[in-house]
């Protein structure tokens, strides 16, 4: 640690590079994982808020949500416990005088089922009547408040905003939480039909009806439309980049431990031990990748808080986790290639002929 | 006992018709206060001498004794600490660390090896002496060579070596340096008891040394 903390000193401005460059490669890394993981965010959040296991749909709808009906038919033949719930999805327009048009995904809920006790609430309450909704606090960003009267669609029909949540998207839209009954206004269908599915936290709920469908919710958030392929792109530019920034570290460690060389062929002419100069070398690599990291880790904070609110920006600290060390391992990697060459550097290099 | 003993030592460097011959059954003896001069000019062989006497380089055919012990029959581990313990370097390259200054060569030193250096009394006594104690806080390239090389000269024998083995170390050297250096060599090998063993062509240092070596195409001569 000696010798590596007294070179970066006295070589300032070349280890700054070699830190300037940790530091863009792991800022790069950090935002666009965010980003990603934001984006993915975007289209589950709501579906996490439940804590579901599994959902029944129509075994027609092509397991989504969208294109599923249980029909009251089908529903009476059911028997639902505490830990299921009906929930009917539409897509919708939400205007109100004076503000933006915002796209949203409609989820009408059963106020006696477990979803609606797990929605959270930010400010107002949960929707009581068939003419209350509560949105999404993305809503706010657009100016809408509570007590807002907004239509949905082109109906005539007006809604009151009486509460506000948070994480509450699908599909990359804010979601509008309201009864069954609005729903079934919305989607344009009669009492003929109970829900769009059947959400459950139970394992065991796997309804024998033909006519419907029973996935987990992992399988179900995969076939949510576009989700699948836009995480495979979004993790495959991930990993392309992580390899590319640890070939790019690793090289660069890797110049650096070569340039040392003929110092290191003095040290070990006056007997310094090879292990005192591989220590010295992977301890240098630490120390500036883990700066560089710090550094990046910083940044990428000042930019979360920087960037506007509609900007999709998560983190999941399993995956920032695994970028860090990765990052950090690479360093290691590349400082410990040239090892071989340290503990076999020729001190006759050094003496004069 | 000779505290450094080469016996027939022969070094040859490449294979079939690149094959050097560098060394030729080189016997030569470093007692224990003494100072050894090497005489030779370029690429007679004087430093390949060196460094198969320090340990760093392995002699084709012969023998290397460093007091009770022979040097090649150790491992690398064993014979990189005699060589920090018992040997010291001063190279024509100055054996110095560039990003250290001064006092950090020394620190270097006693980080590897705690004990058996100097004293700090005695190391500012040394720098006095080679006239270099305020550069204390300088680094290598702050300064001119012949005080690089009284910083190395001065690195060499803080760890305390019984043996010094020294590659040129006038070269830089005004000759009011060299009667400094050369003096210091014979005091550390009279009233300290080191074994000095300098390859050199500076024919100045001659004045200071109890035997002369000749060394010319690889055969070695006592003068």
């Amino acid at each position: 640690m000696f010798l590596a903390l007294k070179e970066i000193r006295h070589e300032k401005l070349r280890y700054g590079l070699i830190v300037g460059m940790v530091v863009l490669v792991s800022y790069l890394v950090f935002v666009l994982s965010g980003l990603s993981y934001g984006l993915a965010q975007q289209n589950t959040q709501a579906i996490s808020s439940w804590d579901a296991r599994s959902i029944t749909l129509n075994d027609d709808a092509n397991e989504s949500l969208s294109q599923s009906l249980i029909t009251a038919k089908t529903a009476k033949t059911l028997t639902l416990s505490r830990h299921e719930a009906y929930i009917g999805q539409a897509g919708v327009v939400a205007k109100t005088r004076g503000r933006a048009k915002l796209s949203a995904q409609f989820l009408g809920l059963d106020r006696d089922q477990f979803i609606y006790d797990r929605v959270p609430v930010t400010s107002g309450h949960k929707p009581t009547q068939a003419n209350q909704v509560m949105v999404d606090d993305s809503f706010k960003d657009n100016g809408y408040r509570l007590g807002d009267r907004v239509q949905l669609n082109s109906t005539s029909t007006h809604y009151r905003i009486v509460g506000f949540t948070h994480n509450a998207k699908l599909s990359v839209a804010p979601v509008i939480y309201g009864t069954l009954a609005t729903w079934r206004a919305l989607s344009h269908v009669t009492t003929d039909f109970k829900a769009s599915g059947i959400v459950s936290n139970a394992a065991t709920f796997k309804p024998k009806n033909s006519a419907l469908a029973t996935l987990s919710m992992s399988k179900f958030i995969n076939k949510l439309p576009g989700y699948s392929a836009q995480n495979t792109t979004f993790t495959f530019m991930i990993a392309f980049l992580m390899v590319i920034a640890m070939v790019v570290i690793a090289v660069f460690l890797y110049i650096l431990t070569m340039q040392k060389l003929p110092n290191y062929a003095v040290l070990r002419a006056q007997g310094i031990p090879a292990t005192v100069l591989v220590n010295t070398t992977i301890s240098q690599a630490l120390i500036l990748v883990v700066s560089g990291l710090a550094i990046g880790a910083v940044l990428t904070a000042a930019t979360v808080l920087a960037l506007p609110a509609g900007v999709p920006m998560s983190f999941n600290l399993p995956l920032l986790a695994g970028v860090t060390g990765g990052i950090l391992l690479t360093g290691v990697v590349g400082a410990l290639i040239p090892v071989r060459i340290i503990l076999h550097v020729d001190p006759v290099s050094v003496i004069g002929g | 006992m000779p505290a450094l003993t080469l016996s027939h030592v022969t070094k040859v460097f490449g294979h079939d018709t690149n094959e050097v011959t560098v060394l030729k059954d080189v016997n030569f003896e470093a007692a224990t206060g003494e100072v050894s001069l090497v005489i030779g000019p370029s690429g007679s062989g004087k430093s390949t001498f060196l460094t198969i006497a320090g340990g760093i380089q392995t002699p084709t055919a012969g023998e290397v004794q460093v007091q009770s012990e022979n040097l090649h029959r150790l491992n690398g581990k064993a014979r990189d600490a005699l060589r920090l313990n018992k040997i010291g370097f001063i190279l024509q390259a100055y054996n110095l660390v560039p990003y250290l200054t001064v006092q950090d060569q020394f620190t270097l030193v006693d980080r590897v090896k705690p004990q058996g250096n100097l004293s700090a009394a005695a190391l500012t006594a040394l720098l006095t002496q080679l006239g270099i104690l305020e550069l204390i806080h300088q680094f290598p390239g702050e300064l001119s060579g012949g005080q690089t090389q009284r910083v190395a000269i001065a690195r060499a024998l803080y760890q305390n070596p019984e043996i010094i083995l020294a590659d040129e170390p006038t070269a830089a050297l005004d000759s009011e340096r060299v009667k400094v250096v050369g003096g210091l060599l014979r005091d550390l090998a009279k009233q300290h008891h080191k074994a000095i063993v300098v390859v050199t062509h500076d024919l100045r240092l001659k004045e200071f040394a109890d035997k002369t070596y000749a060394i010319m195409d690889g055969r070695m001569t006592l003068a």
